[in-house]
């Protein structure tokens, strides 16, 4: 029974990852209609950000959130603007140049680094809690809580704001809103900002965790491509439920199935889901075909 | 080989000079050395290289081999694709006379069958997958330790040094082996296995994960229930280092952690820390640090590796590709030639005991050109610092094994 309890709490915060990751990967997705493949590498940058601020600042990474943040949203508008933007008639080019700035980022920063993993650590990250038998790490658990209040903040962002309420608007229909005065290419950018600064702040708070290597956002992103699907293109609330979905999938299957089948075990769940609910579980009915619809 | 040096003898005097300007006039040996010099396994492909050159140097101080200097080729190379390409490229615009490479296992596997096609011998240093040698290729001879060598090292140290060291009998003694679940952690795993199984020690469980697994918490909580004495961990570096700081994480210490291949460098000291790696043991390949009895000349190695590149080494392969290359320059001087057939004829004649080379090896190649007295050593955190402590008669002057079981 408390094994039962600690699989269940390690697969919730498990699932805080994955679904700190999807998040900006879920906003792009379903407003852009991006698939952007460099969205791993945009964790990656600001983890490797991080590591700077700690290398050069000695700053912990949890303060460096400060820093990284607004650095990947600059990084995201740049994106946007100087590569995306200019393609936005092809959007199958476009998705092959996010996977042309994914090479590019991993191999900058492979120059850069040699290969050789960094850490970066935090005192505060590695300090524990007990709960009877279970315990609970405080760099996963800042995860969560930081996942839960930017899904909510995201979510209030979008309803409330203007800028929200245009996001909304260009995700609806890109013609209507243009002609109701909205600047779709801006929101576009704005929005892929948000997008890369979610990226930033996954970065940030994953780097006290892993072992950092130029290669280590296509660790997440199998799974947050999975939460994205599973949970409902560009919904929020999906991106939220999807990673606990995956994260949970995982714990159990590993503990008491087998480590070496979970990946297969998710899979299966997201093949099923596709097949008897293609919008996945929290995306509105049709959300998927909108990207192939006229869009000029 | 005599007659050379009667004809030396005889011309040391008048004609020195002319010999000397036959000697310069020597196109240089050339030898291909593939490794990844560029890319995300550069780390140690240059390292493996800076092994490479200070044997060369050492060499062609003494005046080189068979009167010729030799020349290192670097042929960047870290995937099969490049591996071949390198090869082509080396042998064709180049003119190297054979090939020396590489600690990744894949490069080798093609890079050796492409060099077979230009008839040149690939000699290899630093890749332990076990099938390499399988192959039968004609002119592959590993003189390097493999992947077997890697779980035979670790199941000796479980017997002879940490049972005893645990207080039990083989037969009390419980492990765990977890790797990581390609063909190089499950082959490893296996013969672990296989090897403990045949010593009645209690194997718990055999475990495999992801290295890339975004979380390996399951992988902790599952070994931490079966609560053994020793924990075998076989990967790379980013699993290895999140298997500790989630049993850190956890609460769990086992007293013995004997990790195979990777968790010696300062990687994975950053990562996990002084504290909670303290006494945890690894198998990999000698370290300088190893006593001059077990590995003669290692202290020399180290010495000409600060003169030379003004650091610490950065890892041990280095030390392993300096022997490689020191065997390779012997065998090509015995053969008089870099004739596939006549190095293979003169490696299979040589005949040195263990511990004759700096890092600790000998040389007696079995009939499919693998050295059989190639070997790992164990290396355990003290202090934050890497030392060699398994076999005993490898530690340095005042080492000894602590922390053995590891302090909770």
């Amino acid at each position: 029974m408390d094994s039962l309890l600690h699989v269940l709490v390690v697969g919730l915060l498990l699932g805080g990852i994955y679904g700190l990751v999807s998040l900006g990967l879920n906003l792009i997705f379903g407003v852009i209609r991006i698939v952007n493949f460099a969205h791993g590498e945009l964790v990656m940058l600001a983890m490797y950000g991080a590591y700077v601020c700690y290398a050069t600042l000695g700053l912990d990474p949890y303060v460096s959130v400060l820093i990284v943040v607004p650095a990947l949203f600059v990084v995201g508008v740049l994106m946007h603007r100087l590569v995306l933007q200019p393609l936005h008639a092809e959007s199958s080019m476009q998705i092959f140049a996010t996977f042309g700035l994914l090479i590019l980022f991993q191999n900058a920063v492979l120059a850069l680094t040699r290969g050789e993993g960094y850490s970066v650590p935090s005192k505060l990250a590695a300090t524990t809690f007990e709960v009877g038998d279970i315990r609970v790490t405080m760099s996963r658990l800042v995860i969560f809580v930081a996942l839960t209040l930017a899904a909510i903040a995201l979510h209030v962002f979008l309803k409330r704001t203007r800028i929200g309420k245009s996001i909304r608007a260009v995700t609806q229909d890109r013609q209507a809103a243009r002609l109701m005065g909205i600047n779709v290419e801006r929101t576009f950018t704005i929005t892929f900002g948000i997008g890369a600064a979610l990226a930033g702040l996954a970065g940030a708070l994953l780097a006290p965790i892993y072992t950092l290597s130029p290669g280590i956002g296509g660790n997440f992103i199998l799974a947050a491509f999975a939460v994205v699907v599973l949970g409902g293109l560009g919904s929020v609330a999906g991106a939220y439920f999807g990673g606990m979905i995956v994260g949970l999938v995982e714990a159990f299957a590993g503990f008491y199935i087998d480590p070496e089948l979970k990946q297969a075990i998710w899979f299966v769940i997201f093949l099923a889901v596709l097949v008897v609910r293609p919008t996945g579980l929290f995306g509105q009915a049709g959300a998927e075909d909108v990207g192939f619809r006229e869009q000029t | 080989m005599l007659q050379f040096k009667g004809f030396r003898a005889l011309a040391a005097g008048v004609i020195a000079a002319a010999f000397a300007t036959v000697a310069v006039a020597q196109a240089p040996l050339k030898i291909g050395a593939i490794n990844p010099y560029s890319g995300p396994l550069a780390l140690y492909g240059d390292e493996v290289a800076r092994g490479y050159q200070l044997a060369v140097d050492e060499k062609n101080a003494k005046g080189g081999v068979l009167g010729r200097k030799v020349e290192l080729v670097r042929g960047d190379a870290g995937n099969p694709q490049q591996g071949i390409a390198a090869v082509d490229q080396l042998a064709s615009r180049d003119n190297v006379d054979l090939f020396i490479g590489t600690y990744i296992s894949a490069v080798s596997n093609a890079a050796s069958d492409a060099a077979q096609r230009y008839n040149k011998i690939y000699w290899d240093t630093n890749a332990v997958a076990a099938e390499l040698t399988e192959r039968g290729l004609p002119n592959f001879i590993r003189v390097g330790p493999n992947a077997s060598n890697f779980a035979d090292m670790s199941v000796r140290a479980v017997i002879e040094q940490i049972a005893p060291a645990l207080g039990k009998q083989p037969k009390d003694l419980t492990v765990w082996i977890e790797h990581e679940d390609s063909i190089y952690g499950k082959s490893i795993g296996d013969i672990q296995k296989k090897l403990l199984d045949s010593k009645g020690v209690k194997v718990l469980g055999q475990g495999a994960h992801n290295f890339r697994a975004a979380d390996l918490t399951d992988v902790v909580l599952r070994v931490k229930k079966a609560n053994p004495d020793v924990w075998l961990m076989t990967g790379y570096v980013p699993d290895g280092n999140l298997l500790h700081k989630t049993a850190r994480e956890q609460g769990f210490k086992p007293p013995v952690i004997l990790m195979v291949g990777t968790g010696d460098t300062n990687e994975t000291l950053d990562a996990v820390g002084a504290d909670y790696l303290e006494g945890a043991m690894v198998v990999s390949y000698p370290r300088p640090d190893i006593s001059e009895k077990f590995g003669p000349g290692a202290a020399a190695y180290l010495a000409a590796y600060r003169k030379a590149f003004n650091r610490e080494p950065v890892a041990p392969q280095g030390l392993t590709a300096y022997t490689g290359m020191r065997i390779l320059l012997e065998t090509i001087e015995a053969a008089g030639s870099t004739d596939v057939d006549k190095v293979r004829a003169a490696a299979a004649k040589l005949d040195k005991p263990l511990n004759t080379y700096p890092s600790g090896f000998g040389v007696k190649f079995d009939d499919k050109f693998q050295n059989t007295r190639a070997i790992f050593t164990v290396i355990q955190w003290q202090g934050g610092k890497q030392v060699t402590v398994f076999p005993p008669e490898a530690r340095g002057p005042g080492v000894a094994l602590k922390n053995v079981p590891r302090k909770q």
